[in-house]
């Protein structure tokens, strides 16, 4: 019954999308207001339905429906409820589900948020957000269906008797439930983290999430209302969407520093790269479309970015969901692949022939042009050409040489972590220094002194700390470098935030606290921003500390035996096998980790054995100066080896991405304006 | 920055030619930068992406550092965890399939598809080192016809294809 119900509210919402697509598009041109309200209602009603669909999927995992062939493969009877749950989106099918989910969930809040600001807007917008909608409904309907189930068909012959549809086949009868329970795939063991529990809702609110700018952008394109309301109506969707993945980012990062137990966070995997490309291009288009809210330029640039921010989510969601690109992340070979690789084209193909047929009829012109070399236009636009060079680069060795070469000289060529790195950091060196000088510089023009002046104190600090650093025996020049602008770009967000609440401290009267928080209250945006600079800054930090300091070693211990390493001691303590309540057996190793000859902390390591494969579980001694991560290779009672990982810094990564949150979360946040005062504050957003 | 004039004097809504001659200069130096990072960089760091017969049947490979895919041979793992050192067989997975699991599976089972040893120094094991896992590896092969890694990278197994229950489920019996 589950799976009926499931079924049909699928299909329901399939046909409410296509429905609104139509009715908005012909009300959009005929100028009629009640087709228009009818596709309206029909997209709002998208949500519930699909929530339906969702809802008793989860209800089909909770409630053991092995029957149910996606819950036969992701869950088993030793299944944790918090996993069978997050196991919704364990893997293709669920996953495009939960995408079709909060696709429908982000498209509700879009019209109930902008239905009556922007009328001209919102036909072709709902039109763009539901013919998305239907292509993934349209996918989980007839590819990759989660409400399918097994049946055997006893007049057929043994090897071709059990089926897996999603309709009641003639003559089939239902396996035996406990023979589905005993045959069950069950979790793998390395999703069962924390962060494989937010991170990969997290990557999808922001893949999804940027659907909604680029709506609107192409409902300005396909009505012709190119003034700014498209990128008022969607500039918190846009740091909602780039928010949200950069938290999947981050999570996914510490998921495989956790689990993956390599010592790292980040190996240029093409599906971690595919996740990372549409973030570098929402962040090119989150600095570049303030100016064309200030100044009235870079109209089509802007459009371009946002298309190439959904384009750029499309092809990822194709990289990683058709099986093409080998990766250790990726699904599986799905028929998916060809459709979305179809839908991703069609969808840039359109925005692109109305971004150049609005573009020649001359309706996207500037309304200023670029005057002075270094003012704050041209400074985003420098900022611009960063990440969207990033970007190229990322996408050239992830997807570019590899099909390229394949196509032409029939051999697959690729390059390797090494050579993403000659790629981005340089570029991510000349990204710092632009955090840096960008927030001094002034809209229109700016003179070489005046940004010398405004440069001097952020730039002193600088050099006083990077002399620190030399002082405290830090030589690689590389490392020096690095803090140097990374320590800049801190610096002056800090000392432009320091700078304006001196100013209403003083020309106010205002004590600190006051005149700081009144200074973000007034301009959320701007100081926001700040927060986020700060948030990059850290995270920068971290990057250079856990990569050029990392220490690994490889050491066998007997028990009672103690080595040291750059000043940690390491003590074998014991070594005990355990069962834990799901039934698997845990090889645990007791360690005692001191520091300068006092105990600092007792950690485990383990291997947990589950029915078909080992999993390594880290012991880690976190502080903020260091990560003392230790893996448990092997061993018995008398003797064990140990991998040892020192990461200096690392957790700043961490707490650099909690920063980049608040901040992110203060610029969005929606200004309240007291009613009671009678007038409008006027925004002072930078 | 606040402190400085956030109006736009008149005389600068068109840019001076000096102004445009700086643009384009800036803008031409940054595109042969990128460029430039991108040529070498892929110059030198571009390897093969080829199959366990493509390099076994080529001897251009030998000692080249390539990158490999095959599939895990589960009987031939063998790790010396003390001394670090993991090594294993891989055999050559068809370059045509429709879905990976069935490929690892059917590669295994064919007793004439070639086979690699492959020995990998200096890592942990990793816990996706099982049989039928699909191994990506880069490195190079050597005259002793052993393939010395430098990265192991193995497919999860969770993003397999569903699999299907078929010989595990019994017919229920019919009254």
């Amino acid at each position: 019954m589950l799976a009926e119900i499931g079924l049909a509210s699928l299909a329901l919402a399939l046909l409410l999308a296509l429905y609104a697509v139509a009715a908005c598009l012909l009300g959009a041109r005929a100028g009629r207001g009640a087709t228009l309200r009818s596709g309206r209602n029909a997209a709002l009603l998208t949500f519930p339905a699909t929530l339906l669909a969702t809802a008793t999927l989860v209800l089909a995992l909770m409630t053991e429906q092995y029957q149910m062939s996606y819950v036969w493969s992701v869950t088993d009877p030793q299944t944790p409820a918090i996993y069978r749950f997050t196991a919704l989106w364990g893997s293709q099918r669920g996953s495009l589900l939960f995408w079709s989910l909060l696709l429908s969930l982000f498209t509700f809040g879009a019209i109930s948020l902008n239905w009556r600001s922007e009328g001209t807007l919102m036909p072709y917008a709902i039109a763009t957000m539901m013919a998305t909608l239907a292509f993934f409904l349209g996918l989980s309907l007839l590819l990759e269906n989660p409400f399918q189930r097994w049946w055997i068909l006893p007049d057929l012959p043994e090897s071709r008797q059990v089926v897996e549809t999603a309709l009641i086949p003639p003559g089939a009868i239902a396996p035996l439930p406990e023979n589905l329970a005993a045959s069950a795939t069950g979790l793998n063991p390395l999703l069962r983290h924390f962060g494989m529990i937010i991170h990969p809702p997290m990557l999808y609110l922001g893949f999804v999430g940027f659907t909604i700018p680029f709506a609107f952008a192409l409902a300005a394109l396909a009505s012709g209302d190119l003034s700014t309301g498209w990128i008022k109506a969607t500039r918190r969707w846009t740091l909602i969407a780039w928010i949200f993945l950069g938290i999947g980012l981050i999570l996914g990062g510490r998921w495989a520093y956790d689990v993956l137990g390599w010592g790292g966070y980040w190996g240029w995997d093409p599906v971690e790269n595919a996740a990372f490309l549409p973030w570098l291009v929402g962040t090119a288009f989150i600095h570049s479309v303030m100016i064309q809210e200030k100044r009235g330029m870079l109209k089509t640039w802007n459009m371009a970015l946002v298309i190439a921010t959904f384009s750029a989510v499309m092809f990822g969601s194709f990289a990683t969901r058709s099986g093409v690109i080998e990766s250790v992340h990726s699904f599986a070979r799905s028929e998916v692949g060809f459709p979305m690789l179809g839908f991703w084209a069609l969808m840039t193909l359109i925005a692109l022939i109305l971004l150049l047929w609005r573009r020649q009829r001359g309706e996207l012109r500037g309304e200023r042009q670029f005057a002075d070399i270094l003012s704050r236009e041209t400074m985003f636009v420098l900022n611009n050409v960063i990440f969207i060079a990033l970007f190229v680069a990322i996408f050239w060795g992830s997807f570019g040489l590899p099909i390229i070469s394949e196509l032409f000289m029939g051999v697959e060529v690729t390059i390797g972590a090494a050579t993403f790195e000659f790629f981005v950091v340089p570029l991510f060196i000349a990204m710092y220094i632009l955090m840096g000088i960008a927030p001094l510089s002034a809209w229109g023009a700016t003179s070489a002194r005046r940004l010398g002046k405004a440069i001097g104190i952020p730039f002193s600090l600088t050099i006083l700390s990077v002399m620190l650093l030399m002082i405290a025996g830090t030589s690689a020049l590389v490392s020096i470098l690095g803090y140097g602008v990374v320590l800049f770009a801190g610096y002056v967000a800090l000392f432009e935030i320091y700078r304006g609440a001196r100013a209403r401290q003083r020309g106010l009267n205002e004590n600190w606290l006051r005149a700081v928080t009144a200074l973000f209250r007034r301009n959320q945006r701007r100081y926001g921003g700040y927060i986020v600079h700060l948030g990059v800054t850290v995270i920068g930090i971290g990057v250079i500390g856990s990569t050029v300091f990392q220490t690994e070693v490889q050491h066998t211990l007997a028990r009672g035996e103690t080595i040291v390493i750059e000043g940690y001691g390491l003590r074998y303590e014991d070594y005990i096998r355990a069962q834990a309540v799901d039934g698997r057996m845990m090889n645990i190793a007791e360690l005692t980790v001191l520091r300068n000859g006092a105990q600092v902390a007792r950690i485990r390591p383990r291997v947990d054995d589950y029915p078909d494969m080992p999993m390594t579980i880290a012991g880690a001694h976190s502080t903020l100066e260091n990560d003392f991560y230790v893996l448990l290779l092997g061993g018995n009672r008398e003797r064990a080896t140990f991998r040892i990982y020192i990461n200096p810094l690392v957790n700043l990564v961490w707490w650099g991405g909690i920063l980049l949150i608040i901040g992110t979360v203060i610029a969005a946040y929606p200004k309240v304006i007291p009613a009671r005062r009678g007038r409008k504050r006027g925004a002072e957003d930078t | 920055m606040a402190e400085i004039s956030w109006a736009k004097p008149k005389h600068l809504s068109k840019p001076k030619k000096t102004e445009r001659l700086k643009f384009l200069l800036g803008g031409g130096l940054i595109l042969a930068s990128v460029l430039y990072l991108l040529v070498s960089g892929t110059l030198q760091g571009a390897r093969y992406f080829i199959t366990v017969d493509d390099l076994l049947d080529d001897g251009a490979y030998q000692g080249q550092t390539v990158r490999i895919s095959g599939a895990v041979d589960g009987e031939s793992i063998e790790y010396d965890s003390e001394n670090a050192i993991i090594r294993f067989e891989i055999v050559n997975i068809p370059g045509e399939f429709d879905d990976l699991a069935s490929a690892l599976r059917a590669a295994l089972a064919n007793p004439t598809a070639s086979r690699l040893s492959i020995l990998v120094e200096d890592e942990a094991i990793p816990d996706l080192l099982q049989h039928e896992a699909q191994a990506i590896l880069t490195g190079a092969l050597g005259l002793d016809g052993i393939f010395r890694a430098s990265e192991l990278l193995l497919k999860c197994p969770s993003r397999f294809e569903e699999t299907s229950p078929e010989g595990l489920i019994a017919i229920p019996e019919h009254n």
